[in-house]
């Protein structure tokens, strides 16, 4: 299997360890990774302003990938629903296909629609499979508490990104129960992280993050487990910021954010280096050497399968 | 005028140059506004950090980045192949000229204790390092053509430079060419060192007809092979020892064709005298245009870029308003601005190229903005236009800071544009692509809160003047045709309030109305009975953290999050055509 890896712009220079993480996870399945330096943003960040214009960029990587005959693999929930937006928008509205298609004519480039946009959660779960995943585990957490939030933009729309059941997923459910990780159920797996808001109303995506980190809290968990790179940047980094911020909270400990391929990783005996937890900022060593310390054998506990048989 | 008035008139105009440039480096700066530290005290904290960095062990890093950033061109390596091959060649091959031979009595005569221009390898060397750079000027003229559909904008003040450094080694090649087939010179060059008697020095020219080049008016037609041998015996006793074989310079040996017919019409001395003009202009024009030019990278480059091993790419990442740290920051973005080639290798790799093809602002491109933005350092007066499209260049960028990485002169393009995002709000002009993700990685990286804050202000303030709340209407709203809307799935709206009840950011206010103006499903309605105006104007739109979930939730599939994206660029939009009439 091989990939178009699609980095977008905030990991390669504010979460590196997702893109490293990653890469030494799916090293472990055999999954080769494409890092295509071509690739520009996905358009997101446009599309308060114009539609075309936050459609046309993706259409351009959607291209490049068709260029090198492969399909794409995302990490960004917002890159994600980005292209798969640009897919929909484009298969529907053969005026702007071919409007936008002028543009990328220039550079060479085509859009046909061949490409496939995958997250990495779907290439874990539907191709490499569970228990493909089980079968390389030289660990597995004997009892790991974590709060998934998944993401707005990796769920809804479902007619766009097609990605789980938007109201009971269980992708993640089962990719951490696969880990021995339980992904417990809590206020904000499937709501909003506040990042859409930040720079624009920073009160109210403050206050969004802020409740949270509280329902984290509130539920007992061990770490918050985000999926988007949004959603890591304002747990992880705006968190602390926030904690500065307050002369009162300046020294307290912000809550552990942890990144779904560092928790399988250490799990594939993966190192926590290779995997960049020293990167997470809200996770200190201390984090890391009890995280280590659930790690169990790779055995299932009996109890735990019949478990997954109800809840799917 | 002689060579020694015009060598002084240039080494003058370059040395004004240089000093205007040194000047502007430490009393100009794009931000944070600094009104009480005077040149000297820049200077001054300049040099004090620089030795400081010399006495500490950053001098390690410093040595290092000589040979990898300076002499290797590692950052230009590593990005492609093909740019690095077109510097190294013409960075090299100019180099080495400009030390063998330009600087011959200096540099080589020393250096070479037998150093005979016209001897090897020193004939075939100027050649090879002339062609070298010839080599290396092809490539870039290749690149900036092949490299225009993906976005790099060539200046004429690119070309210029190109076709300066290309004619100043082109005319040295006609120049040394002339020579070789001048009677002139040759005669002279007997004249000064050949001994022979009249006989041998016939044999002498028939051998240089034959095998150098020469072109003789006492001779035409086949040369009898026993004469060239003849002459190839004297020449190789009284010649030899001071001038190799005119086809070791194999460039110039091969542009006789060219300069011949010069000669023919000018007489061969003349032809000379032009070729040595025009080398000897070209060369001085170059050297009194160096400072002027993008060409002054050659001083300004190398500074960048040790100064970026020593500080790192962050550097500007910290925030001083004052002293020591505040000068030598501006100092940097003088320094950065300076080192700015226009190669454009970060337009060509910039993350938000679409949105440059979208918007047709040559700012969103960073390497245009780095030509630009020298203006707003030195404080002159930009027009209302172009400091709006400046404006908007600098916000329609996602911070991927690729430019920043990708630079080959080391410059830290990031912190620059920080700097003029916020020197630009400073006079109070709203951004409104400000209220877009772009504000994202700006929020996260806290630089300039209170500016941010009060550009934000500002653009509310232009929605409170283009927009009508509800609270405003006097009259009952009427009815009215609907339409205009990218996305009709509000027809489908049967009131159910879904939307407003699941919403998490109606959830976070005590008093929703008043904070939001109108909530989901007010906006909704309005959309219904045909007013898109009072939604537009509604802060909920732009508090909506677009999760998505009044719209998976809808029973009757309104695309809630949809409609308020339209609704977003609908205002804009309107806001846009408003301020253009």
């Amino acid at each position: 299997m091989k990939y178009a890896f699609f980095q977008g712009c905030n990991i390669p220079i504010r979460i590196q360890q997702y893109a490293t993480a990653t890469e030494a996870v799916l090293k472990v399945f055999d999954v080769e990774l494409h890092v295509e330096n071509d690739f520009n943003c996905c358009g997101y960040p446009m599309r308060n302003v114009d539609e075309k214009s936050y459609i046309l960029p993706s259409a351009r990587n959607l291209a490049l990938a068709e260029k090198a005959c492969l399909d794409i693999m995302v990490l960004c929930n917002c890159c994600f629903q980005s292209l798969k937006k640009a897919q929909h928008v484009l298969a529907n509205d053969e005026a702007l296909a071919a409007e936008l298609n002028e543009v990328l004519a220039r550079e060479g480039l085509e859009y046909t629609g061949k490409t496939q946009v995958q997250h990495f959660l779907t290439i874990l779960h539907d191709q490499i499979g569970i228990d493909t995943i089980k079968s390389k585990l030289h660990y597995r957490y004997t009892k790991l508490d974590c709060a998934v939030i998944h993401g707005c933009h990796l769920l809804r729309p479902r007619k766009i990104t097609n990605f789980d059941d938007s109201f009971v997923p269980a992708i993640t459910d089962s990719l951490m129960q696969a880990a021995g990780a339980k992904s417990i159920d809590w206020q904000g797996r499937l709501e909003c992280c506040g990042a859409a808001l930040a720079g624009i109303n920073d009160e109210l995506a403050n206050s969004l993050l802020d409740e949270k980190i509280k329902g984290a809290q509130a539920a007992g968990v061990d770490f918050i487990v985000p999926i988007c790179a949004y959603c890591y940047l304002q747990c992880d980094i705006a968190q602390v910021n926030n904690l500065k911020k307050q002369p009162d909270k300046a020294t307290d400990t912000p809550f552990p954010v942890l990144l779904y391929p560092q928790l399988l990783g250490l799990c594939l005996g993966l190192p926590p280096t290779t995997l960049g937890l020293p990167d997470n900022q809200t996770i200190s060593s201390d984090d890391i050497d009890s995280l280590q310390s659930l790690l169990g054998p790779p055995v299932e506990p009996k109890k735990s399968r019949k478990k997954v048989k109800t809840t799917t | 005028m002689n060579f020694n008035i015009l060598l002084t008139l240039a080494v003058l105009t370059c040395l004004v140059g240089l000093a205007l440039r040194l000047y502007a480096w430490f009393s100009q700066g794009i931000h944070p506004p600094s009104f009480s530290i005077s040149p000297f005290q820049r200077l001054t904290w300049a040099l004090q950090a620089v030795v400081a960095t010399l006495f500490s062990g950053k001098v390690i890093s410093l040595i290092k980045s000589i040979f990898t950033d300076l002499l290797f061109q590692k950052r230009i390596m590593q990005k492609s192949l093909l740019r690095w091959t077109a510097h190294s060649l013409i960075f090299a091959g100019f180099i080495l000229l400009l030390l063998m031979h330009a600087m011959e009595s200096v540099i080589s005569a020393n250096l070479f204790t037998n150093y005979v221009s016209t001897l090897n390898p020193y004939l075939f060397l100027r050649n090879l390092f002339g062609v070298m750079v010839i080599a290396g000027i092809g490539i870039a003229v290749f690149r900036r053509i092949t490299l225009k559909s993906k976005r790099l904008i060539s200046y004429n003040s690119d070309w210029a430079a190109l076709i300066l450094v290309g004619v100043i080694i082109l005319s040295g090649m006609l120049l040394e060419g002339s020579r070789i087939s001048s009677y002139t010179v040759f005669q002279s060059m007997m004249e000064e060192y050949g001994a022979f008697d009249e006989a041998e020095a016939a044999n002498v020219e028939a051998f240089w007809v034959a095998e150098n080049g020469l072109v003789s008016p006492n001779i035409s037609g086949q040369i009898p092979a026993a004469q060239i041998e003849l002459g190839r015996e004297a020449n190789s006793f009284s010649c030899i020892e001071c001038h190799a074989s005119n086809s070791s310079a194999f460039a110039s040996y091969s542009l006789k064709g060219i300069t011949r017919p010069f000669a023919m019409i000018l007489g061969d001395s003349t032809a000379v005298g032009l070729f040595y003009f025009l080398h000897v202009l070209f060369c001085l024009t170059f050297l009194a245009w160096l400072p002027f030019s993008k060409m002054f990278h050659i001083i300004s480059a190398p500074v960048s870029l040790l100064s970026r091993s020593v500080v790192g790419p962050g550097a500007q990442e910290l925030e001083e308003n004052e002293g020591p740290g505040l000068a030598n920051t501006l100092t940097s973005q003088m320094v950065g601005l300076s080192a700015c080639t226009h190669c454009g290798s970060c337009s060509t790799e910039c993350s938000s190229s679409m949105f440059f093809e979208s918007f047709k602002n040559d700012f969103i491109l960073p390497s245009e903005k780095m030509q630009f933005l020298k203006h707003l350092a030195a404080g002159n007066p930009i027009d209302p236009q172009t400091r709006k499209q400046l404006q908007e260049g600098l916000y329609v960028c996602t911070s991927c800071d690729r430019c920043t990485e990708i630079c080959p002169s080391g410059i830290n393009l990031k912190g620059i544009f920080i700097n003029a995002r916020y020197a630009l709000l400073e006079d109070g002009i709203p951004e409104k692509t400000l209220i877009s993700h772009f504000s994202f990685p700006l929020a996260l990286a806290q630089r300039y809160p209170d500016s941010h804050l009060k550009a934000l202000k500002a653009v509310e303030e232009i929605f409170r003047r283009t927009f009508q709340k509800l609270t405003d209407l006097a009259l009952p709203l009427s009815l009215s045709p609907a339409g205009g809307m990218l996305n009709d799935s509000y027809k489908s709206c049967y009131s159910c309030q879904r939307c407003t009840n699941i919403c998490p950011v109606v959830r976070s206010y005590s008093n929703p109305v008043e904070s939001l103006d109108m909530l989901p499903h007010q906006l909704i309605y309005s959309l219904g009975i045909g007013n898109s105006e009072v939604a537009m104007g509604s802060q909920m739109i732009w508090s909506c953290s677009t999760c998505y979930l009044c719209q998976e939730h809808c029973p009757n599939q309104v695309e809630l999050t949809d409609i308020f994206y339209n609704l977003k660029n609908a205002a804009l939009k309107k806001i846009d055509s408003g301020e253009r009439s």
